[in-house]
Parts: C-alpha cells; sequence; structure tokens
C-alpha cells in the first residue's frame, strides 16, 4: 500500500508563541546584514562586500606572514601596537561605512518595507535599533575582524601578550575600541543617510561629511594655527584616538588632545548623528 | 485626530463590528488617519480607540502582531522573491522561521500565486502584486486585516476575483477585514458593514443592509406621450403639490418619490400619472445606495 496522501494546502490557525518586538528587531537586522553582505542577492551585489573585506584584511595578513617568515625581526619598532591596526584599513572603512548606512536604511523608505515594518510589532525606536544593530555588527567585520585576526595570529606564534590575563587585557581593549569606532561611525553614517531617499546621494553624503569634516579640522589645526584641540572636529581621526588611548598611548595627530576632550568630541558625533536619525524618523509618515 | 491646526478626524464615534468593515469616503476623507489611529502609529487628539481589546496608543507592538496590513502603494522590493517577501513579513510579525516559510508558501497558494511564488515581486503584474500584498498581510494569522484600496489599479475580472478573496478570508478564515475603498460599489458588493467619512466627519455606520437597504420611496420611468409632452412635469408638479418629495435627473424621465408609506406614495404616482395622461415604464420600490448617504451629509 503506498504511502502518498494528499495534504490539504487550506488556511490554518497558529496557536504557537509569537516573538514580539525582540523577534521583529532580530529578523529586520539579520535580513539587512543578509542585504548589506549581497547575501541571497545576485553576484554583483557580493562583489563589492568582498572586495572591502578582503582589502580590509590584507594588511593583517601580511603582517601575521611577516611574523610567521621573520618573527624575530618584527619585534621592536618594526613590530606595529594592537591599537595601530586599526588605522591600517581605515580607507576600507569608510568606503564601506558609506555604502553600508544607505543600503540599511534608504532601500526601505524607498520599497515601501518602511511602511510595512511600522504596520507589524516594530515602532520606529525599535526598526531603528534594528538598523543600528545591522550595521554596526556589520561594520565590525570590517573594523573588528583584522585587529582580532592579527591578535590570534600572534598568539598561534607565540608572539601574543604574556599569560591569559594579559591575553584577555589586550583582546578586551581590542573589542572594546573596535564597538567604539562602530559606534560613533554608524550613528554618523546613518544620520547622514536619514537625510536622502537616493542611496547614490547618502553615500556620497557620508564620504563629503566624514572627510570633509576631517580636512576642515587639519585645516584649522595645520594651516590655521589654531590648537590640537580642534582636531576633535574630525570623525575618523577622532574615533581612531579611542583605540591608542584604551592602550594608554595617543596617536599622533591627537598627541596633545585630552582624553576627555577625545571622548567629548567622539559623544558629540554619536549624538549628531543620533539625533539626526531619530529625529528624521519621528516626523517621517508611516502610511 | 489634528494635525497642526487642520482636523483630520472630528468627533468620530465608530463601533466596528466583525466581517469585511468597508471604510468609505473621498480622497482626503480621513480613511488613511482611520486605519494609522487602529495601527495605533499615531496617538488620538482625545478620545480613546480600542482595537481587539487593546488600546493601540499603548500596545501598538502587541495589536499589531495580530493584525495584517496592506498598504495602498505598489512599493516592493524588486528584485526580491514574493515567497521571501512573505516569509520575512510574516517572521517580523512574529512566527517561527519554519513556521513562516510554510504560511509564506500556502499564503501564495490561498491567493492564487503558488506557482509564481519564487518570481521576484519587480517582474509582477499590478494585480500579482496586489495579492501578494494581500497574502503577506494573511501570512502571520492575523485576527484583523487592514486593506488600503485592495483593488486599486486592477481590471475589472482581477477586481471581481480579489473582492471573492477577501469575502473568503471572512468567511471561511473567520478574520475581520477592515478595508478601505473610495469605490462604493465593490463596498456594496461584499461588506457586511459600512463606515462612512467625509471631509474627517462620519457620515454613516453600521450594517450595510441596514444603511442601504431601507425601502425609501418608489422609482418610477415614466413613457411619455406624444401629444402630452409635458406630462412628466405635470406628474412632478402634482406629486410635489401632494408633500412628497421628488428626485429628477436631468434630462432623464425617471423620477424618484421619497417617503415611507409605500401605498400612498403609489398611489399618489398612479392618479399623478393617469391625470397627466402619461404612461409608467416602470415602478420598482427604491433602495438606498451608499452614495445617498454621501449625498445626505452634503444636504
Amino acid at each position: 500500500m503506498s504511502d502518498a496522501q494528499i495534504l490539504d494546502r487550506g488556511y490554518r490557525r497558529f496557536e504557537g508563541k509569537r516573538s514580539g518586538v525582540v523577534g521583529a528587531m532580530r529578523s529586520v537586522a539579520w535580513h539587512t546584514v543578509r542585504s548589506i553582505l549581497g547575501l541571497g542577492r545576485k553576484g554583483r551585489h557580493k562583489v563589492f562586500p568582498i572586495i572591502v573585506l578582503v582589502v580590509s584584511f590584507v594588511p593583517a595578513v601580511a603582517f601575521m606572514a611577516l611574523a610567521v617568515l621573520i618573527g624575530d625581526l618584527m619585534q621592536g619598532e618594526l613590530r606595529p601596537e594592537y591599537w595601530e591596526m586599526f588605522g591600517f584599513s581605515f580607507v576600507a572603512t569608510i568606503v564601506f561605512v558609506a555604502l553600508v548606512a544607505p543600503e540599511a536604511i534608504v532601500r526601505d523608505r524607498r520599497d515601501g518595507m518602511f511602511s510595512l515594518y511600522l504596520s507589524t510589532p516594530l515602532s520606529r525606536p525599535s526598526y531603528l535599533f534594528a538598523k543600528v544593530l545591522a550595521v554596526l555588527s556589520t561594520m565590525s567585520l570590517i573594523v573588528l575582524g583584522p585587529p582580532v585576526l592579527w591578535l590570534l595570529g600572534y598568539t598561534f606564534q607565540s608572539q601574543g601578550p604574556d599569560g591569559i590575563v594579559g591575553w584577555l587585557s589586550v583582546m578586551g581593549r581590542i573589542l572594546l575600541a573596535g564597538l567604539a569606532i562602530c559606534t560613533i561611525y554608524t550613528a554618523v553614517s546613518l544620520g547622514v543617510s536619514s537625510l536622502t531617499d537616493r542611496r547614490a546621494f547618502a553615500s556620497i553624503a557620508v564620504v563629503f561629511v566624514m572627510l570633509g569634516a576631517s580636512i576642515s579640522a587639519g585645516v584649522l589645526v595645520n594651516v590655521a594655527d589654531l590648537s590640537a584641540n580642534w582636531r576633535i572636529l574630525d570623525p575618523i581621526t577622532g574615533a581612531l584616538e579611542i583605540a591608542p588611548r584604551l592602550f594608554g598611548d595617543r596617536g599622533d595627530e591627537m598627541r596633545g588632545v585630552s582624553t576627555w576632550l577625545v571622548l567629548l568630541g567622539n559623544a558629540g558625533w554619536t549624538a549628531l548623528g543620533s539625533a539626526l536619525l531619530f529625529g528624521r524618523y519621528r516626523k517621517l509618515a508611516a502610511i | 485626530m489634528q494635525f497642526g491646526s487642520q482636523r483630520a478626524l472630528d468627533a468620530l464615534d465608530v463601533t466596528v463590528e466583525g466581517g469585511v468593515t468597508g471604510l468609505v469616503g473621498a480622497n482626503g476623507s480621513g480613511k488613511t488617519t482611520f486605519m494609522s489611529l487602529v495601527l495605533g502609529l499615531r496617538p488620538p487628539t482625545s478620545g480613546s480607540v480600542e482595537v481587539l481589546g487593546l488600546d493601540p496608543a499603548h500596545h501598538g507592538s502587541e495589536l499589531r502582531a495580530l493584525v495584517g496590513y496592506g498598504p495602498e502603494r505598489n512599493l516592493f522590493p524588486e528584485e526580491m522573491p514574493a515567497s521571501d517577501f512573505v516569509k520575512h513579513l510574516a517572521e517580523v510579525r512574529g512566527m517561527p522561521r519554519t513556521e513562516a516559510r510554510g504560511r509564506a508558501s500556502d499564503a501564495l497558494w490561498l491567493v492564487g500565486l503558488g506557482e509564481e511564488r519564487f518570481r521576484p515581486l519587480g517582474t509582477m503584474s499590478t494585480g500579482q502584486r496586489q495579492r501578494v500584498k494581500l497574502a503577506q498581510a494573511l501570512a502571520a494569522d492575523p485576527s484583523l486585516i487592514l486593506l488600503d484600496e485592495p483593488t486599486d489599479g486592477l481590471d475589472p475580472v482581477q477586481r471581481d476575483e480579489m473582492l471573492a478573496l477577501i469575502r473568503q478570508i471572512s468567511t471561511e478564515y473567520r478574520i475581520d477585514v477592515l478595508l478601505s475603498s473610495h469605490l462604493l460599489e465593490e463596498v456594496e458588493r461584499i461588506c457586511d458593514h459600512v463606515v462612512a467619512l467625509d471631509a474627517g466627519r462620519l457620515v454613516a455606520q453600521g450594517r450595510l443592509d441596514v444603511l442601504v437597504g431601507h425601502d425609501e420611496g418608489v422609482l418610477v420611468e415614466l413613457i411619455e406621450i406624444g401629444d402630452h409632452p409635458n406630462a412628466l412635469a405635470e406628474v412632478i408638479a402634482a406629486l410635489q403639490l401632494g408633500g412628497l418629495e421628488v428626485r429628477t435627473e436631468q434630462g432623464s424621465n425617471r423620477i424618484e418619490v421619497l417617503g415611507t408609506d409605500i401605498d400612498l406614495i403609489a398611489d399618489s404616482v398612479r392618479d399623478a400619472v393617469a391625470d397627466a395622461h402619461g404612461r409608467i415604464g416602470r415602478i420598482v420600490r427604491r433602495r438606498r445606495r451608499l452614495e445617498d448617504l454621501f449625498e445626505g451629509a452634503e444636504r
């Protein structure tokens, strides 16, 4: 006797538990991460994320290779500090930031998903938090990936920090610095992207604001001969400066700026980006 | 409900029963604002709203998990296959991933897109897109579905199919539907209840058969006789002289005689036509239509 059976494709009630706001945020965040990385999309959408990922990991991989090949010679001055790895891939990071944020939020406004999301358990703030989470975690791949890989590589080459406490301390500071950099860049890029409904314009605007502010701060200090404290207007260098400060060091460009001012500058950029983002979405019509 | 100095909804006291409810009114009458209040996307300026036993302003997330919404706009992520789109929104509305996948597929079959479910949304016709909107609203097993102009852009055949689907959702799956439309005819065809808005004010609400089903006089078509060219005018004058309200249509031989005593109206019409030497082509009891509610409001 055959086991074949015809199942009725009728409507079924759902008796299980619904995942609520947290589940909705998780789903939107994961969907956004996939969209940014081009997963489940045509090949052309994967090209750019792969190129940026490869480029951002090149310095870490190169230093690891050198450590394997000429490990003894790579001590002292020649060996970069752990925090310096954040700066090696900052160009790839800025380019990535300029494409990630528009992809995360501008598309939803153009293709009607924003309205649909607000008809679900998500509210404006929870929708934005899901987007922030997605951008933050995707950016972490670029920002945190290389220094973490580098630390692991050195550890396996027996050239890492001494003892488990020392190792955890270095890893903790790398994670903290990386998260801080991602948070600042996420806030600025999402804030700027919220102002336009065109992805290309948003990408250009993100680069323009970040590089423009960085160049302007440089001109104020180097050309107009103002105090080095004006460097806190630079969101790129200001965010990267968090890493050496966490390792008890100082970067060359902000050597004369106190840690409190560095924190204040970064807090200001984060607050400005967040205010732009949440302010813009508060006014956006849902349906 | 007020936006700055503009009052979008005014003095609204509405109770919506189960089944299919038509939210009717012209563009700008307040339908979309009403829907946003139901979804908890805007708090009322004054007064209160309760949907499925919940206050949307304070329990919006819990409420929206139980509500499916089909927007008016035909915007979609163009590259996304219909099945992924419906599955994703089912997940966002709280379905576990495996359940969402199965329900997305089922919902697309139910709206007649089973064979097309893996097609990107950008390649679908307007009719198919309207069905996808219905499928995504249905997939997460809602208690209430809100549909904003669900037949917009459809040809007559597609419109009939869509209306039949909406009716099926209510009668077979026992899901209440609130349907926004500016087409009174389609609301009359499938709705159990009506909420009629005009410029933010409530024009009428209640059961459709009560609102449009009352006998209110008769409809008379006169055949004019060649040697009595003024028969129609004489009939109208006689009826008005007898205290009856008469409505005429410009250039038509049809008149509507309003009133509640049908026998009296019929006798009066018969006598007036006989006196004017006219002939009755057709006389039927008049049914009040939804248009009459709006015309009544304007008067």
